[in-house]
């Protein structure tokens, strides 16, 4: 991990734990003023177009006059909004296959495993594409499809935390005991993936988002007039050979922070609750 | 490190997305031997289904490799071309066409009376966008006479003798398409689809032969086409309104007006009924008249005209906006929101539980607006007109789609639409009850007898001079008629002006009232294009 200087009056654990603390009320900042920003500020304003970024309008505005401080907040705020639903989908589906193929014996273990493979195979964006354009876009389509595809690397390390946990001295302990294979799973099991599974979440989370930006970006997601960051980052690119940076520079930039945000959090998560580095 | 990959995806995708990178190049190979009597235009659309006259090719702009029985001059006046002259019988059914005798094909085999018949036989069986349902028969009455029978008087028939090209009955095949042979000005030299087409001039064109001897068409994208401007290495360039600020070195921009006009449909019924294909038909918002003259009389097209379209375009009233056929008293005066207040206030539309929307009993004034999504014009005309209309207590919704998408809701709700033709038939195809839901013409069920009654007698009338008075009546009668004075069927927003980068020195004629698609409607008089220095 990073080094920091001695003087420094945090120790590791501390200063990861402050990373996450910061990263989190960032993006709770963001999702509030997503939600409660004046929806008055991205009305047209035929008068006030193409204007550089100035103090009334920190991010400058669009060709319609929209202010795009505002449209790139509403635009992040709805993003991590899709991110969520498609990242709790995805985790999800990766807990119940990966618990499913590391508890009920070798054939359901095969067939998942054989899933999992077929959907790693394929990059994921591809595979999203796909689904999205069979179920005409928008925003079903795009959540289904970030549900369906981001689940894979997830499930196989949940499967393997499983089955090395079914093979531990307390599992075997309370099995000959007599304990029932669901009491095993709700005791046992789950407590000690819960962890993982946490920090898979978060990590999806990132990847789920810029795939999202990357969809709608090629117009299979949502309505181009809704702020999604996607569609803020792909009606700039028509404008940047008429020298208006800013229309894609700041909402890249925040997408671009957004991510390293989550990230952030996954990662230092990880990196407290891994009991082999947990010591200093 | 996973952020950054994805990242770095984004702009990937973006790359493919203009999807004629190489193109420019060919360009520059092309321009590097570019000399005084050739010319390279970047358009943007390219012809995919080839240049079959039968099919559709040649309808928007000239059709380089055939000629036309008939042609429009710059003052959208009707011309001889092939033919010598025509007469139509008193009772308007049978039009007689002379034909030039001294017409060859570019493959020097003489055009007669029986290429004509070939080609309209062969456009009616195509069953495409050549309108022949009218037509009984085509005969040849001796090598350069040609006779068509009409099943009753149309005086939009002439439309179709200007816009078919003559194919040769001897060279036509499957592949015509990709390899026509015509009496046009220009002949076929290569097409590399996706990439360029390259012609030269036809030696054995009959009429004054064509200043340039060779022009490269070259098919880039908005972004490439201007880039390959700024290069020099193009002659004129189309361009959208946004690069309209951008100066580049020697070359002037052409701003021409058109009728490309965009506006919205409404649905003119209330809802209930479905289509054959049980598509549901009528709107009970849209349906109040009150609701579709309020929208109409407080969009403020100057606004959207110097918002949307940089300045580039002019207000739209009706469908055929400044053609001969236009009746000019359907220009309202618009931005008038109290006016339109006024309108719903009297009308019942009254905004009783305060949250910022109007209703009617238990009917609240909203709809959803639907438009193209991938087509940045109409996605801001659609933005901008639901937010003019939020003041006025109207709560317009906004759906962006693929045309799948929106033909299956068009019957129901507004839909922000495009035409523009030369041929005043169109009016009759979006206003007639008779082409109610039939495909994308009047969508809304607009019907109203007497305007059917005029637009009836216009399509019957012998002449199209003739016509003009109905076609104007069908928009306004003093008392009735389907513009914004009258029924108020469509909103119509904006007449769309089409931007080209023209090399200075390079004289592009009088270009006449551009049609509906950008590029080859520049075309039209291309055999008077020139250098003046």
């Amino acid at each position: 991990m990073i080094s920091i200087p001695k003087k420094f009056p945090l120790n590791r654990k501390q200063w990861a734990l402050m990373k996450v603390i910061i990263s989190v009320v960032f993006i709770v900042i963001i999702l509030l003023s997503g939600l409660f920003l004046d929806e008055g500020r991205i009305v047209t304003n035929l008068t006030d177009r193409n204007s550089p970024p100035s103090v009334d309008h920190l991010f400058g505005t669009d060709w319609l006059g929209r202010d795009m401080f505002t449209r790139t907040v509403m635009g992040l705020a709805l993003s991590i909004g899709v991110g969520l639903i498609g990242a709790i989908g995805s985790a999800s589906i990766a807990l119940f296959l990966g618990m499913m193929a590391a508890t009920m014996g070798k054939r359901a273990d095969r067939l998942i495993s054989w899933l999992i493979d077929l959907f790693l195979s394929v990059p994921h964006l591809v595979t999203l594409i796909l689904i999205a354009f069979m179920l005409g876009g928008g925003f079903k389509g795009i959540v289904v499809g970030l549900t369906l595809t981001h689940w894979p690397s997830l499930a196989r390390v949940i499967r393997a935390e499983v089955m090395q946990i079914r093979s531990a001295e307390f599992v075997q302990v309370s099995r000959r005991m007599g304990k029932s294979g669901w009491w095993i799973a709700v005791h046992h099991i789950v407590p000690h993936i819960i962890p993982q599974f946490l920090i898979g979440f978060m990590l999806l989370f990132p990847h789920v988002i810029l795939h999202e930006a990357a969809v709608t970006f090629i117009g299979l997601g949502l309505s181009p007039h809704e702020p999604a960051i996607g569609i803020i980052l792909s009606e700039s690119m028509k404008y940047l050979s008429a020298g208006m940076w800013w229309l894609a520079f700041f909402p890249g930039l925040c997408l671009l922070f957004i991510v390293r945000m989550f990230d952030q959090i996954g990662e230092n998560l990880r990196w407290l609750t891994d009991s082999n580095r947990n010591r200093d | 490190m996973v952020a950054l990959v994805a990242f770095i995806s984004i702009f990937t995708l973006a790359g493919c997305n203009s999807s004629r990178p190489d193109s420019a190049d060919v360009g520059r190979s092309v321009a590097s031997e570019v000399k005084k009597d050739e010319l390279v235009l970047a358009f943007g659309s390219e012809p995919e289904t080839g240049f079959d006259p039968t099919t559709g090719w040649g309808r928007y702009g000239s059709p380089l490799f055939q000629s036309t029985l008939l042609k429009r001059d710059d003052k959208l006046n009707i011309r001889n071309d092939l033919a010598t002259n025509y007469e139509v019988s008193p009772d308007g059914n049978v039009w007689t066409v002379k034909v030039r005798d001294d017409v060859k094909f570019s493959d020097g085999q003489p055009l007669t009376a029986a290429d004509v018949v070939f080609t309209f036989e062969t456009a009616a069986g195509n069953g495409s966008v050549v309108d022949l349902n009218r037509v009984r028969k085509v005969e040849a009455l001796d090598d350069y006479t040609v006779r068509f029978t009409l099943q009753e008087p149309q005086s939009t028939f002439v439309n179709t003798l200007i816009g078919t090209g003559i194919i040769p009955k001897h060279a036509y095949g499957k592949d015509y398409a990709e390899h026509p042979i015509g009496s046009g000005p220009y002949q076929l030299v290569q097409w590399d689809k996706g990439q360029q087409l390259i012609v030269q001039a036809n030696p054995q064109y009959y009429d004054r032969q064509p200043y340039f001897k060779k022009i490269t068409f070259l098919f880039l994208s908005e972004d490439a086409s201007f880039a390959a401007a700024q290069a020099g290495i193009v002659d004129l360039a189309y361009i959208p309104a946004a690069f309209s600020h951008q100066k580049v070195t020697g070359m002037r921009i052409e701003s021409l007006k058109t009728v490309d006009n965009r506006g919205i449909v409404f649905p003119y019924v209330k809802s209930g009924g479905v289509t054959k294909d049980g598509l549901p038909i009528g709107n009970d918002v849209t349906a109040d008249p009150a609701i579709r003259h309020a929208i109409n009389i407080a969009v403020d097209r100057h606004a959207l005209v110097d918002g949307v379209l940089e300045g580039h375009g002019t207000p739209a009233y009706t469908s055929v906006d400044g053609l001969p056929w236009w009746n000019p008293e359907t220009v309202i005066e618009d931005g008038n929101l109290e006016g339109a207040k006024r309108l719903l206030d009297e009308a019942g539309w009254i905004d009783t539980d305060g949250d910022g929307v109007r209703e009617k009993g238990a009917l609240k004034a909203e709809f959803t607006l639907y438009y193209l999504a991938s087509d940045s014009i109409r996605q801001s005309l659609a933005i901008s007109v639901a937010d003019m209309m939020k003041p006025l207590g109207l709560n317009v919704k906004l759906a962006g789609g693929s045309w799948d998408i929106i033909s299956k809701s068009m019957y129901s709700n507004p839909v922000i639409m495009g035409w523009g033709s030369h041929d005043p038939h169109e009016m009759y195809n979006l206003y007639s009850s008779e082409t109610a839901g039939i495909d994308y013409y009047n969508t809304g069920y607009y019907s109203n007898k007497t305007v059917d009654g005029y637009l009836e007698q216009a399509l019957h009338a012998k002449t199209e001079e003739e016509a003009i008075e109905f076609w104007k009546k069908a928009q306004w009668d003093e008392t009735t008629g389907l513009s914004v004075k009258g029924d108020a069927a469509w909103a119509w927003l904006v007449n769309i002006n089409h931007l080209y980068l023209v090399k200075d020195g390079l004289d592009i004629g009088d270009q006449r009232i551009h049609v509906h698609g950008h590029g080859w409607p520049a075309t039209d008089n291309i055999v008077d294009w020139k250098w003046t220095k």
